[in-house]
């Protein structure tokens, strides 16, 4: 009955509701279009993965000190509950992720039609469909490609997939190299592609922008569904060469599994 | 009837019109198929041939700044009065006097083929140039660097906005400038030709004649068509250079089956595409009928065409083999070697 006391939850009610008002007006205006970022966290079986210094060790007891991780992220598309999608526009979908460049590692997708988007589907690697039309559609992204070594130069194709550093195993004891580089070869076209669930709605509205944060664990790689030894294609003992042939359609599989939307942050 | 009359009278307008402003207006150019040709295979409706693209595809092959060294252009290896090759030149050197493996093949009906380089490892057209000029040993060429560089030139700026209107210069249009270049790049007008098409200028003498009948015998069942290919990889018996041990085909599809293939070449405009095979091993085409005659090397993968009845290579007598190359001389195409539309332009 006190008036002060009446007006100070009368004031807090007032504040309570204009906040919620605010935020509950931002999600429920799903009319016009917004921004999305794509995080792509890269991490080694459940730990955060570091360059050249730490040593992961794989399920076949092979101790890996990575030093490099690139790959091609391409051909977004996104999907709502009620199982529609927007497709990223095609030419604009083309990006390059690379472990030692933290911007890279950030995809900013514009122009979202704003919804609750329930899941992301991506490719890794440059499509058979892109790769048939030649020059038309590509933009720039041959340069992107190349100034990151991501393009073979005998035969005009792209690597999507770069993994390098170096290994021991009780069989290998001398640190030896490893790279494992996969792209098309031969008839084999080796194009993954992946799709994940967003545990929480990714809300894009004209106000919001989420971040869809990706973490890609690369132990999978070579340690996923399919189990690939480094040890055993040292030929030579001159180092894991994996470049062609028929374990890349294996470790192309492995990329399925590779990664998972961690978390999706909506402000 | 009026209307006839206001159209006439406008219609030297148009003409004067079109003249003045001729440097900055694009035109479609005609793609004429050769009723001798197969069908092409390069799809001119994603990126049809127009004046200005050629003109920007034909500046680009001739401009040494794609390279890394300033020099080395495709012009450099693809020389117009030995059809598009290196006159003389087993293997190239590009950038430093950097030397390849491999001879430069010619540039010539392009758009009729489906695969590219010796040992088809692209498919497109759009995508071969990338070979040659990223390539360490060739142009060295910097993707990266090539983009600013055109955007930062007044000519390239002018024959970009004309030939890809509102679009901005990059590496796709910079490739399909040079597509149109080398889809226009038909030769078509030899005297085979002629003699083809029933055409003035296409009497083939005798020897010509006895010559064309014995390739077709021999030497039609690889070098098919008109266009003397039949865009299939096969081993013909070279003996492998063990310094160099180039798989060839087996490079790319890692098959087996592919070592020591190499593309099936055109025969067009041969007699001034010399020294011949992929190592451009051979300085005369006496020395490639001998080869086929005496010289093949059994192996594995030699193509069971090279291997019947039990004999080795083609058998041929002396005169068989001048007759061969008699019809094989009918194959120049002097209008495509020296036509001006393909040379340096300033």
């Amino acid at each position: 009955m006190n008036i002060k006391h009446t007006l100070t939850v009368l004031v807090m009610a007032l504040l309570t509701l204009t906040g919620c008002n605010n935020d509950d007006d931002a999600v429920k205006d799903t009319s016009g279009t917004g921004y999305l970022d794509v995080e792509f966290d890269n991490a080694f079986a459940g730990n955060d993965l570091i360059l050249g210094a730490q040593p992961n060790t794989t399920s076949q007891n092979e101790v890996l000190n990575i030093s490099l991780v690139k790959y091609i992220v391409s051909n977004i598309v996104l999907t709502k509950a009620d199982g529609s999608t927007f497709t990223y526009p095609k030419s604009q979908s083309y990006f390059l992720v690379n472990e030692a460049n933290a911007e890279s590692q950030m995809l900013h997708l514009t122009n979202v039609p704003a919804g609750d988007y329930t899941k992301i589907t991506f490719g890794i690697g440059v499509d058979k469909q892109q790769f048939e039309q030649g020059a038309d559609g590509q933009g720039d992204f041959l340069a992107v490609a190349q100034a990151e070594d991501m393009l073979w130069s005998w035969s005009a194709g792209y690597k999507f997939l770069a993994f390098e550093g170096t290994f021991t195993s009780p069989t290998v004891t001398a640190d030896t190299p490893f790279m494992v580089h996969t792209g098309q070869i031969g008839s084999n076209y080796n194009y993954a592609e992946v799709t994940l669930n967003n545990p929480t709605p990714a809300l894009v509205r004209t106000s919001i922008k989420p971040v869809i944060h990706v973490v890609t664990d690369v132990s999978k790689f070579i340690d996923g569904t399919n189990k690939i030894s480094l040890s055993e294609n040292n030929a030579m003992g001159m180092g894991a060469m994996i470049m062609g042939g028929e374990l890349l359609p294996l470790i192309t599989a492995n990329l399925n599994g590779a990664f998972k939307v961690d978390h999706v942050h909506n402000d | 009837m009026k209307t006839l009359y206001i159209l006439g009278c406008l219609l030297p307008l148009l003409f004067s019109c079109s003249s003045s402003e001729s440097d900055y207006q694009d035109i479609a150019l005609n793609v004429n198929i050769p009723a001798n040709f197969p069908p092409m295979v390069y799809d001119v409706s994603v990126n049809p041939p127009t004046q200005k693209g050629f003109e920007l595809g034909r500046k680009l092959f001739y401009d040494g700044r794609l390279s890394s060294d300033g020099l080395v252009s495709c012009a450099f290896c693809h020389i117009q009065e030995n059809a598009f090759t290196h006159h003389g030149h087993t293997v190239s050197h590009g950038v430093d006097n950097r030397v390849g493996t491999r001879n430069s093949p010619a540039i010539q009906n392009l758009a009729y083929q489906n695969v590219y380089m010796w040992d088809g490892a692209t498919s497109h057209l759009d995508l071969q140039p990338l070979i040659p000029l990223t390539s360490e040993v060739e142009m060295n060429g910097d993707l990266t660097a090539i983009v600013p560089m055109m955007k930062g030139d007044s000519a390239y700026k002018k024959l970009f906005e004309a030939a890809f209107p509102g679009q901005d210069i990059t590496v796709e249009t910079m490739l399909k400038a040079l597509s149109q270049f080398m889809v226009m790049m038909v030769s078509s007008d030899s005297k085979f030709d002629k003699y083809r098409r029933n055409e003035a200028g296409g009497n083939l003498t005798e020897q010509e004649l006895e010559g064309y009948s014995l390739f077709n015998q021999n030497c039609a069942s690889c070098h098919a068509t008109d266009l003397m290919t039949d865009n299939s990889f096969r081993n013909n018996g070279l003996a492998v250079n063990p310094l160099v041990n180039d798989t060839g085909r087996y490079k790319v599809t890692g098959n087996d089956a592919d070592r020591y293939k190499f593309k099936v070449p055109s025969l067009r405009n041969v007699a001034l595409t010399a020294p011949y095979m992929h190592d451009g091993r051979f300085g005369s085409l006496e020395a490639v009928l001998n080869h086929y005659a005496n010289g093949i090397s059994d192996s594995p993968t030699l193509d069971p065409l090279l291997k019947r009845h039990g004999t080795m290579g083609i058998p041929l007598t002396a005169d068989e083999k001048m007759a061969i190359v008699a019809f094989l001389n009918t194959l120049t195409d002097t209008d495509f070697v020296t036509n001006t539309l393909y040379s340096y332009h300033d």
